[in-house]
């Protein structure tokens, strides 16, 4: 209560620093998540490659950045190419192992190997040094609620809505995204209706590892990164993912900016360790874990 | 209960994933040493040449620094086996390297330490680079009772154990924030800052932010004219500074200093400036001049930031040894100038070479004790090296303190017996 108290004192304006960080920083996070939550939704298979392609996406976006392509004109490119890649890991890998319960361990060493060989190749290709990506806009400000805000920041929560709302049309409104919500409820009835899965599946592996690399080139435009960029954004992605009810892409909005919200105002309370916010996350977790197994939004299909 | 069930699976498998991948600079670690050779120590094993051990992080994520300190050593052994080898004992005596690659992580650190010495029979042991890796490696040098000395580990943790036989040429960084206070101290004697100066203190929660802390509050909890009105840490590569930067703007304190490596450093420094942020003093501890935060950045962005470093090329204008090496190491690799980290693989295999001479024999323990009483002329800030055995055997060389300048130079502003240019105080451009 007293430090609740303390909170309340500040001042207006640091108080709206703290929301407008918040709901920037959820907008990062809701980026970094949604591919992991969209495969697990529909294929049931938690995606440890989500990190690696993560790091690859990061990569991908500055080396079109050395030929001079700016970072948000590559995410169409990063994002096909990456869909594709996508397609052939669904196809060449994930596609063999045993389906239901009994791939799931499978699937997770599986998967956490790819990330292995990824990172790998990436220290191959481009050593361990930081690399960084710097525009015009890099530290460009505007203000925001008489605070400066960053434009870059602004501009990863822009793509972030934007996701958001094509990944809502798609499901809701499209056939192709009526089926994915079909064969993430009952994948035998679809057989039945005509759907091919497979092919959902493939199609949901690939979109999910595309936003996974949109993901990381925005990342990249934010933070330096090396070959081990991705852990921890995979970490904070599955934090998302089981707040928000796995499988729900609206929840894991509104779960972004839980966490968002939960690791940027314990700043502000006098004598909290900062360092700690790190683990506020992974507390949330656990709770979650403990007394809502389904996440706070409940076992929810996508939509 | 299924979901439960995978979530504690997964969250294993990205626990040790993190752990392998976040090279943070963490507790001391010695699992892997082998038990039971805690007799007196053995008579080196015979041989026509000087065996010495090595590992470096390669690859992985320290991999770029690793190979800074694999130039240093390739120098110092060419230099060695150009002049005929190391004189032991009147006679002159080829030196062999037998460099591995730790690949960054402490278990393989200490495991490679191991099998060179158990394995390869090596004389003696030159260390790895990071704190966390030394720390680690260190513990199997001293259960096996061989001469280890390292340019790589600067954390007091790792002279604090009272080893006997583990030498390290890092000074504390509670000498490189002694190093800043001291010029910021002086500017403010001149009347260039407030008395007292308020001070905002960020540092990254790892041995090494925890000592560029308690130097930064040591030094200005002695003569109070500094009050120190942030003091907050933060985890290592971390992703969102702002809101902790707002913590800071709104303290409005006259100095900023954090202690941060390089990637964070850049992250930092991006928010810091896109929120429009202005310090009479600016400082990242250790970074600040590198070319890279540069490109990263944008020169402007960097203008007037003060750090310390172990080592600058630019001491090559004042100290002999310092220019021997620019001149050695310019020769080998094509006009490049080093930086700190070759400077000192070349300084820790070199200090160890002469021990070798001055002991004029292979003896482990003899080594030992010419090392711990080493007193030469050395490349390092101050010109002299030695270990003291009050502070465990750690070099206690000066920090130079460099600033970032409009032309785009780093000249180094203090001690002053080391300068090669003035320091800027207070920042102008906060004036603007």
């Amino acid at each position: 209560m007293r430090h609740f108290k303390r909170v309340v004192g500040l001042k207006l304006s640091r108080i709206v620093e703290l929301i407008i960080n918040s709901v920037l920083l959820a907008g990062l996070y809701a980026t970094m998540a949604y591919g992991l939550g969209l495969i697990y939704g529909v294929l049931r298979i938690v995606n440890l490659a989500h990190g690696g392609v993560i790091m690859a996406g990061a990569y991908a976006g500055w080396y079109l950045h050395e030929l001079g392509v700016d970072p948000y004109l590559s995410l169409v490119p990063v994002g096909v190419a990456s869909f594709f890649l996508g397609v052939v890991m669904y196809r060449g890998l994930v596609y063999r192992l045993p389906r239901g319960a009994a791939g799931g361990v499978q699937s997770l060493l599986l998967l956490f190997g790819l990330w292995l060989i990824l990172r790998n190749i990436a220290y191959l290709l481009f050593t361990g040094n930081d690399q960084t990506l710097r525009t015009g806009y890099s530290t460009k400000a505007v203000t925001l609620a008489g605070e400066l805000v960053s434009v870059n920041r602004m501009a990863v929560f822009a793509v972030a809505i934007l996701i958001l709302i094509i990944l809502h049309i798609l499901l809701t409104q499209t056939y192709v995204g009526k089926a994915i919500r079909a064969v993430a409820q009952n994948p035998d009835s679809c057989t039945l209706v005509g759907i091919r899965v497979e092919r959902i599946y493939s199609l949901t592996f690939g979109l999910g590892t595309a936003l996974a690399a949109i993901a990381g080139l925005l990342g990249a435009t934010l933070f330096p990164f090396n070959p081990g960029f991705g852990s921890s954004e995979l970490l904070k992605s599955f934090v998302v993912v089981v707040l928000g009810g796995l499988g729900s892409v609206a929840g894991t909005a509104i779960a972004a900016l839980i966490l968002a919200v939960a690791e940027v105002f314990p700043t502000a309370i006098p004598g909290f360790p900062t360092y700690l916010t790190a683990a506020v996350g992974f507390v949330l977790l656990v709770l979650v874990l403990v007394l809502r197994p389904g996440g706070l939004f409940g076992q929810r299909v996508l939509g | 209960m299924r979901t439960s069930r995978t979530a504690i699976v997964l969250c294993a498998v990205l626990a040790a994933a993190c752990k392998k991948s976040n090279q943070t600079e963490g507790a001391p670690s010695g699992g892997t040493a082998p038990a039971g050779q805690t007799s007196a120590a053995a008579p080196a094993p015979g041989g026509d040449a000087i065996r010495i051990g090595a590992t470096l992080p390669l690859t992985g994520a320290e991999s770029r620094i690793g190979g800074f300190y694999k130039e240093g050593y390739d120098l110092a052994f060419e230099e060695a086996t150009k002049n005929g080898g190391v004189d032991v004992g009147g006679k002159k005596m080829p030196v062999q390297l037998t460099l591995l690659d730790d690949t960054s992580t402490q278990a393989t650190a200490a495991s490679l330490a191991d099998r060179l010495i158990n394995s390869d029979k090596v004389h003696f042991l030159l260390g790895t680079y990071a704190t966390n890796l030394v720390e680690a490696q260190s513990v199997v040098a001293e259960q096996n009772q061989i001469p280890y000395v390292n340019g790589g580990g600067a954390a007091t943790a790792i002279y604090k154990r009272g080893y006997k036989w583990v030498f390290g040429l890092l000074a504390p960084v509670e000498l490189l924030a002694e190093a800043i206070m001291k010029w910021v101290d002086a500017q403010q004697q001149a009347g260039k800052l407030p008395k007292p100066a308020t001070i905002a203190l960020l540092w990254e929660n790892t041995s090494h932010g925890k000592d560029f802390r308690k130097g930064v509050t040591e030094f200005a909890n002695k003569g109070g004219n500094y009050k120190i009105v942030v003091d907050e840490s933060f985890e290592l590569n971390g992703k969102d500074f702002s809101a902790l930067l707002g913590k800071v703007k709104a303290a409005n304190a006259d100095m900023f200093l954090a202690d941060a490596h390089l990637p964070d450093y850049i992250t930092m420094q991006r928010q810091y400036v896109t929120a429009g942020m202005c310090h009479k003093i600016q400082s990242y501890g250790a970074r600040g001049s590198e070319k890279q935060a540069a490109e990263a950045l944008t020169p402007k962005n960097v203008q007037y930031i003060v750090s310390a470093v172990w080592w600058s090329s630019l001491l090559a204008d004042k100290n002999p040894e310092a220019k021997r090496f620019v001149d050695l190491f310019k020769a080998k690799y094509g006009g490049r100038a080093p930086e700190w980290y070759q400077a000192l693989g070349y300084e820790t295999a070199r200090a160890l070479f002469v021990a070798i001479t001055q002991a004029g024999s292979l003896d482990r323990e003899a080594i030992r004790a010419k090392l711990a009483g080493l007193k030469i002329p050395s490349l390092l800030p101050g010109g002299e090296l030695t270990f003291p055995a009050e502070f465990g055997q750690q070099s206690h060389a000066p920090f130079v303190a460099q600033q970032n300048l409009p032309d785009g130079t780093s000249p180094i502003i203090a001690p002053p017996d080391a300068a090669t240019g003035k320091g800027v105080a207070p920042n102008p451009g906060c004036a603007k």
